[in-house]
């Protein structure tokens, strides 16, 4: 009951900026599938360069739309409303607000996900995309919302929300297996990189696209993010003695 | 009942809530007085678990009282001192979530906001989002959320700050009725008139201590309940006797400068917020 209601207070949220959210979620991809897509017509591996971008570009629209959803939402409510004192106080279990919060940002991810592909689908890629690629992108957008609530938790003023965008959102963006493959980086780095959830939501989705099957490895790196990121998120709300 | 034992809230050094003992029996009018930084709203923050005690523990009806007890929880309604609602909701939207919240049906819901945004004239700003209303209107809009659940007990801290005399009485009024049906309610207030008006007991808290626990008519009688003012040095000086023909024979003595007057729960108040925590504890 306590997750509907959240999915409730999101679903209002996202009725009443719905021009907004949509354009937000349209305009950055936008911009990188014209100029890297587009703009600089290159292939990669003999094949357009488009069909590579375009599984990193809608694996990144779900990353950031889950995570800006819920790290402005809860900073906001948090912080500077002090909504949270409302759901502090209700009987609410708590990890159910958490989980509600957690599938409502993940449902956020996918939407902006799928602006993305109704946008692309003009372009003839032949790239397939099937029940699989949606389940990583919804477990993608789980990972991404989960880390922005932990984050937001930690937050100590309201004008930390726009840094978490800065340290995070921002260097995985261009990092993690989005517009370039990560055999090109360095050895060691390259490891690195490989073990953010953001890599490995880009290669399952890339290889669907291409025709081929998600990794264990991948599902396994990014249940590994849920877990811990959730387990600290339960712990904060339910320990925290100053929220 | 609220039972409140050796409640005690660290920020790093600071203590904030020092060995805090009270008992609020149910159906109880209780008044929580004190300057400011005295303690109340962290006080009251911990009832609401909102923070966590450093020390001590909060009983509702005999069980502790902790995050994860949402059966205490939902005997209990807050309004905080701050604004705490979402501003991108519409008004009826904060009383639905609210209602959501303590697992209303949307039946009950829905006549439960009628009726109370009818007797807050609030109703023709049902559509209005949160941030277009007025403080005065937020505050009781802040209310109606909290009576929307029908709790046991109901939390005050500061719920009249920002509203005009009017909205004032109408919300002391609406108060005593809440109270005449069993309703516990726990008031932090700065109108230390609103208190003595409305509240059975009051504890006055200084720097986090219990200063003093007592009906505010007997506090006002140990003090003396005859006050006479003079200026003296341009500050006001009130002294305080307990018989009338005492006070009269001071006021004479005092000049034209002076007026004799009933003394309030008021004068309690500073006169023990003057005192030094050595002297309070003298009485």
């Amino acid at each position: 009951m306590g997750i509907l209601t959240v999915l409730w207070e999101k679903w209002t949220e996202f009725k009443r900026d719905f021009y907004k959210i949509t354009l937000a979620s349209m305009i950055s991809p936008i911009m990188y599938l014209i100029i890297f897509g587009m703009g600089i017509k290159v292939t990669s591996n003999g094949e357009p360069y488009l069909n590579f971008l375009i599984p990193g570009i809608v694996s990144m629209a779900t990353m950031s739309g889950s995570f800006g959803a819920v790290a402005q939402n809860m900073s906001v409510q948090r912080l500077y409303e002090k909504a949270l004192d409302q759901v502090m106080i209700s009987p609410t279990p708590l990890w159910q607000f958490i989980v509600g919060q957690i599938l409502g940002g993940s449902l956020r991810g996918l939407y902006a996900a799928g602006v993305i592909l109704l946008l692309t689908s003009p372009i003839r890629t032949g790239l397939i995309y099937n029940g699989w690629t949606f389940l990583i992108l919804l477990l993608n957008g789980l990972v991404f919302s989960t880390i922005a609530l932990t984050f937001s938790f930690f937050a100590k003023s309201y004008n930390d929300a726009p840094k978490f965008n800065a340290y995070i959102i921002v260097p995985m963006s261009f990092l993690c297996n989005t517009f370039f493959a990560l055999e090109n980086m360095p050895a060691g780095f390259r490891q690195f990189i490989s073990f953010l959830p953001l890599s490995q939501t880009c290669s399952m989705v890339r290889a669907i696209a291409a025709g081929g099957v998600p990794t264990v490895f991948g599902f396994g790196v990014l249940l590994a993010y849920l877990l811990v990121f959730s387990v600290i998120s339960f712990l904060f709300i339910y320990k925290k003695k100053n929220l | 009942m609220i039972e409140i034992k050796n409640l005690t809230k660290k920020f790093d050094d600071f203590t904030a809530v020092d060995h805090l003992n009270l008992t609020i029996e149910t159906g109880e009018f209780f008044g929580l007085l004190g300057s400011n930084g005295a303690g109340k709203t962290t006080t009251i923050s911990m009832l609401s678990t909102i923070l966590l005690p450093t020390e001590g523990e909060i009983c509702i009806d005999g069980v502790p009282l902790s995050r994860k007890a949402s059966t205490q929880k939902r005997k209990i309604s807050v309004v905080t001192q701050e604004f705490s609602m979402r501003a991108d909701m519409t008004v009826e939207q904060v009383m639905a979530y609210q209602g959501m919240l303590y697992f209303m049906p949307r039946k009950e819901r829905l006549a439960k906001t009628e009726e109370l945004l009818e007797f807050a004239g609030l109703s023709r700003f049902r559509k209005r989002t949160v941030r277009f209303l007025s403080g005065g209107m937020k505050r009781k809009l802040m209310i109606c959320r909290s009576l929307m659940i029908e709790p046991e007990i109901l939390l005050l801290d500061e719920p009249t700050a920002g509203m005009d005399a009017l909205a004032r009485r109408q919300m002391w009024n609406l108060l005593r009725k809440l109270n005449n049906r069993n309703l516990t309610i726990l008031l932090t207030t700065h109108f230390i008139d609103e208190a003595q008006s409305l509240c059975d007991r009051v504890a006055l808290m200084n720097d986090g201590v219990l200063d003093v626990v007592d009906t505010p008519q007997n506090l006002i009688d140990q003090l003396g309940n005859y006050a006479v003012d003079e200026t003296a040095d341009e500050n006001l000086k009130s002294t305080y006797f307990k018989d009338r023909s005492e006070a009269i024979r001071y006021l004479e003595a005092a000049g034209s400068g002076a007026a004799l007057r009933n003394a309030t729960l008021e004068d309690v108040f500073v006169s023990r917020m003057a005192k030094r925590p050595d002297e309070r504890k003298q009485g």
